[in-house]
């Protein structure tokens, strides 16, 4: 297998680096087009309620204003993921603040704005219910009175608020809890997060020929979105082309339809191409957010530090629709029950509606959720039992061919190797090195995300390589790393690579840049490809020499029988001159993980595919007077299967563990009765190049059998453990276990003046 | 709507405007002028994606009104390279991997280079400091500081060469 590579490894700077450092890429923001309209949304000011009336008069009468657009001027029609109770506009009720109600069109985006309030919409309103305790019981207000008539995928099991029930249940938790030394249970909660992304979501639409929709977008997603906004529309896919512009972050956060709905359905009313772009204020109050989760854990381990049994309640606040968040509630029960060996599992969870902002995949969906009540309780756990945290998981930690909570049989398992050298790295030997100053440890594992991909490779006459994929690329350079791949296994430079991407109508379908599958996916697509292009070649070059296909080999770029040879671009300009060009549609699909079905109750994403190995170490000190928390050092070992490209492998790991440091010590969209409190970025506080610490990583490859040269998905994993880690790091230094995140330096003082210890 | 005349030296190249009185530096470069490197994110000097140089000091472009500019010369990244050739802070990025969805880059970069002028030789922590006020939600910032560092040496090396 340790072929000396000459792409693969290589830390080649990513092929759209010139554009984007020049200025000349061309994001959402930037794109427009001759004559195009501005469009701003109308949203609505109560949580919840009946709309009763929209007089749009006066907005109409307001300068350079083209069009009004409502829930009246489009298809009545809800979608979404799991459950279909998304609206474009509202178009009877009401259900969170920041809800969209209408579209103002104008000639400016200004005057888009200034007509936007004079839209005058009146509501009676309804009781709320914003927690997830509240709206899980049988009496609380209903979000949608209407649920019964939603269609939804049949896995689901609906009831009221609550969009779906799962359980994951193996042996028997309640006798494992009686013979269990000792039984701890413990309450988390987690925060409303943004991904963050710098470039908001935009879009422009343009109807062409009156029933071909054409839209540029920021999506992650084009296919997805293509899909949907066919469904809104009632349109065919196909009269449908989404292209996809440079994308400024998207962090899951564009995944789902953003702004491309509104300006299709206002480009529909005014005749115009119309372009929206969300405001910061919008971004903050009605985008995609991470679900806030609330966690009772109860864990059974023997006197000698072994897990018996497992048992958990799980609260998935979606907001005002179910979204991903149906998704999440299945995915937080692997990560809950992992990556320990436990016997014995009863593992509960719910999805809930709240009158609050609709909820989405922000990276590592259920990751860090699941990991901080997980790893902070394995902590608490080791503390009680006078077990050291690294060593109480190395004896519960799951080993190469045991079995995961959903009973698929794990492979390439690296995590002992994870933890061992985030420990060493760290100095684990001190945990407490001094007053005030402290070291975490946590670890976890995470899914590759399966879906087809396609790819279209062709290769020019001049030997310039065309990488062809529906996938965007969302700024990882996983696109980059798939080039590396194919370049690789086709015998070119990297450099001979260009890649065309994210446009419906021209490019292979692609499952698309989510769930840390791009390089993976798209990768392997290149790799068919290649097989399928060294035949073409062979056959072309076997005329050429006059022999028998098989009697050709290929080698590093050329085609050889004897002493005659021919370079791979000789063959592309034979191939041009006489078949129509050199060029084939690699594809992949993931073979299915295999799992016992009957452990598993209502789950809509029951496997860890793939699954990826981790461990994080901290050493940090808080000010124990003013709960400031100061990190010192970093390190993450991460199992990538197989580093495609080092440089930007970092750059993920450094990248996702400032995010998750985010989540873990600052950032939360606060709402008080549904409204948000911080609707800016002066006061919803990502970290900065003054917050975030050096980050140093072990790159760990134990390669999988199904990933491109064994490389196993990178990009989410490395947001998921920071919030545990830092957690366990804080109570290590001054004994203050906080159970809620963000940590905030408030809610440290808090808990070490209750605790009595910051008392002088 | 108020308008004003606006004189403005962008990237070398005098332009004569007249524009809304209320417009911000953001908005002449992005809708007058339709240079869009400049990139636009929060709009309350925040975020700094919008970051342009104006008289040798980085400000926010999002918050500066245009008409505070009038006589005054802006370098936004469009005008940092010579031709084909990349300037040296554009092409460390590059190298150092400091570069993934690029949306912060253009601020960034300018920001580093108001302060490397100023600060020909600085310390990592300077550099921190310095980027602060610009978020990246990518890189966690490391790769960033590694590529103003590299610069910083290549730009005081060719300053000390004859």
């Amino acid at each position: 297998m340790n072929a000396p590579f000459r792409v693969i490894g290589k830390s080649f700077p990513r092929l759209d680096a010139r554009g984007k450092v020049s200025g000349k890429a061309v994001y959402g923001t930037d794109f427009s087009m001759q004559g195009m309209l501005h469009g701003k949304l109308v949203t609505s000011p109560i949580a919840s309620g009946a709309i009763v009336s929209i007089d749009v008069e006066r907005a109409m009468a307001m300068p350079g204003v083209y069009a009004v657009v409502t829930a009246k001027d489009i298809p009545a029609k809800r979608y979404g993921s799991f459950v279909k109770d998304m609206e474009v506009f509202a178009s009877s009720r009401v259900n969170f603040v920041g809800q969209p109600v209408a579209a103002v069109v104008a000639r400016t985006a200004e005057e888009a704005e200034y007509a936007a309030k004079a839209v005058d919409i009146q509501y009676k309103e309804d009781a709320a219910v914003f927690t997830t305790e509240e709206a899980a019981q049988a009496d609380a207000p209903l979000v949608h009175p209407e649920w019964e008539t939603y269609k939804a995928v049949p896995t689901v099991k609906r009831r009221g608020n609550v969009t779906n029930e799962a359980r994951l249940v193996l042996g028997d938790v309640e006798k494992a809890f009686k013979e269990s030394y000792r039984v701890f249970t413990h309450r988390f909660a987690t925060n409303v997060v943004h991904p963050g992304y710098t470039e908001p979501r935009a879009a422009i639409a343009h109807w062409e020929d009156g029933d071909q929709l054409c839209v540029w977008s920021n999506t992650q997603l084009p296919f997805e979105a293509q899909a949907t906004l066919a469904e809104i529309f009632k349109l065919t896919p196909s009269q449908v082309r989404v292209n996809v512009t440079t994308i400024g972050g998207g962090f899951g956060g564009k995944l789902r339809l953003g702004v491309e709905h509104y300006a299709a359905a206002a480009a529909l009313k005014a005749g115009r191409a119309v372009k929206f772009v969300s405001s910061c204020e919008e971004e903050m109050t009605s985008a995609l957010p991470r679900q806030p989760l609330v966690i009772e854990l109860t864990t059974g381990v023997t006197k000698d530090g072994k897990i018996l049994a497992k048992a958990a309640s799980i609260l998935v606040d979606t907001g005002a629709t179910s979204g991903s968040g149906v998704g999440v509630a299945s995915s937080v029960m692997l990560m809950l029950a992992g990556p320990y060996k436990i016997p014995n599992l009863r593992l509960e969870s719910r999805s809930v509606y709240t009158n609050k902002t609709p909820t989405g995949s922000f990276r590592a969906p259920a990751g860090p959720q699941g990991n901080f009540a997980v790893e902070s309780q394995m902590d608490i756990i080791a503390d009680a039992l006078g077990i050291d945290p690294l060593e109480f998981r190395l004896r519960n930690i799951v080993e190469e061919g045991d079995l995961a909570p959903n009973g698929q049989k794990l492979e390439s398992v690296s995590l002992k190797e994870c933890l061992l050298k985030a420990a060493d790295a760290i100095g684990w030997n001190e945990r407490r090195p001094a007053p005030g100053r402290g070291k975490g440890i946590a670890c976890s594992w995470w899914t590759t995300t399966s879906g087809s991909s396609g790819v279209y490779v062709k290769v020019g006459p001049d030997g310039q390589v065309f990488l062809n994929t529906g996938c965007a690329e969302i700024g990882t350079a996983a696109l980059t790393g798939a080039a590396q791949v194919l370049a690789e296994a086709l015998g070119v430079e990297l450099s001979s690579i260009q890649i065309v991407s994210g446009d419906t109508a021209s490019t292979p379908f692609d499952f698309g840049a989510q769930g840390s599958r791009t390089a993976f996916a798209v990768g392997n697509a290149c790799l068919d490809a290649v097989g399928k292009l060294h035949q073409r070649v062979k056959e072309i070059a076997a005329k050429q020499f006059s022999v028998k296909p098989e009697e050709v080999t290929i080698e590093i770029g050329v085609a050889k029988c004897g002493d005659k040879v021919l370079t791979l671009k000789e063959v592309a300009a034979v191939a041009q001159a006489s078949q129509g060009g050199l060029i084939a549609h690699g594809t992949f699909i993931a073979p299915p993980t295999l799992h016992d079905k009957e452990r598993t109750e209502n789950m809509v994403i029951t496997a860890i595919n793939s699954p990826s190995f981790h461990a994080h170490a901290v050493d940090l000190s808080v000010d124990d007077e003013t709960g400031e928390v100061r990190i010192h050092d970093y390190v993450v070992a991460q199992d990538v299967g197989r580093a495609i490209n080092p440089t930007y492998i970092e750059g993920q790991i450094e990248g996702g563990v400032v995010q998750g440091i985010g989540q873990a010590l600052s950032e939360e969209i606060v709402y008080e009765k549904g409204v948000v409190r911080n609707p800016g970025l002066t006061d919803y506080k990502m970290p900065t190049a003054m917050d975030a610490p050096n980050i140093r990583s072990i790159i760990i490859e134990s390669p999988s059998k199904v990933g491109p040269y064994g490389a196993k998905g990178v990009g989410e994993p490395p947001v998921i453990t920071p919030p545990a880690a830092i957690a366990n790091a804080i109570a290590a230094a001054v004994s203050a276990r906080v159970q809620t995140l963000p940590i905030t330096a408030e809610k440290i003082v808090k808990t070490l003046s209750e605790s009595g210890l910051a008392e002088k | 709507m108020t308008e004003v005349p606006l004189d403005l030296n962008v990237n070398g190249r005098r332009y004569r405007l007249s524009v809304p009185a209320h417009a911000t530096l953001l908005d002449v470069l992005r809708d007058e002028l339709e240079q869009t490197g400049t990139k636009t994110n929060c709009l309350e000097a925040e975020c700094g994606v919008c970051t342009v140089v104006l008289d040798g000091k980085s400000v926010a472009s999002c918050t500066v009104l245009a008409a505070q500019c009038n006589g005054r010369s802006v370098t936004t990244i469009e005008g940092l390279a010579e031709g084909q050739n990349l300037h040296p802070l554009q092409e460390a990025f590059v190298e150092m991997g400091a570069v993934q969805c690029g949306y912060c880059i253009p601020g960034m970069i300018m920001t580093a280079k108001a302060f490397l002028d100023e600060n020909p030789r600085p310390t990592r922590d300077a550099v921190r400091e310095a980027i602060a006020g610009t978020l990246c939600r990518c890189t966690g910032y490391s790769k960033i500081v590694d590529a103003i560092m590299v610069a910083s040496q290549r730009l005081s090396q060719q300053g000390e060469r004859p």
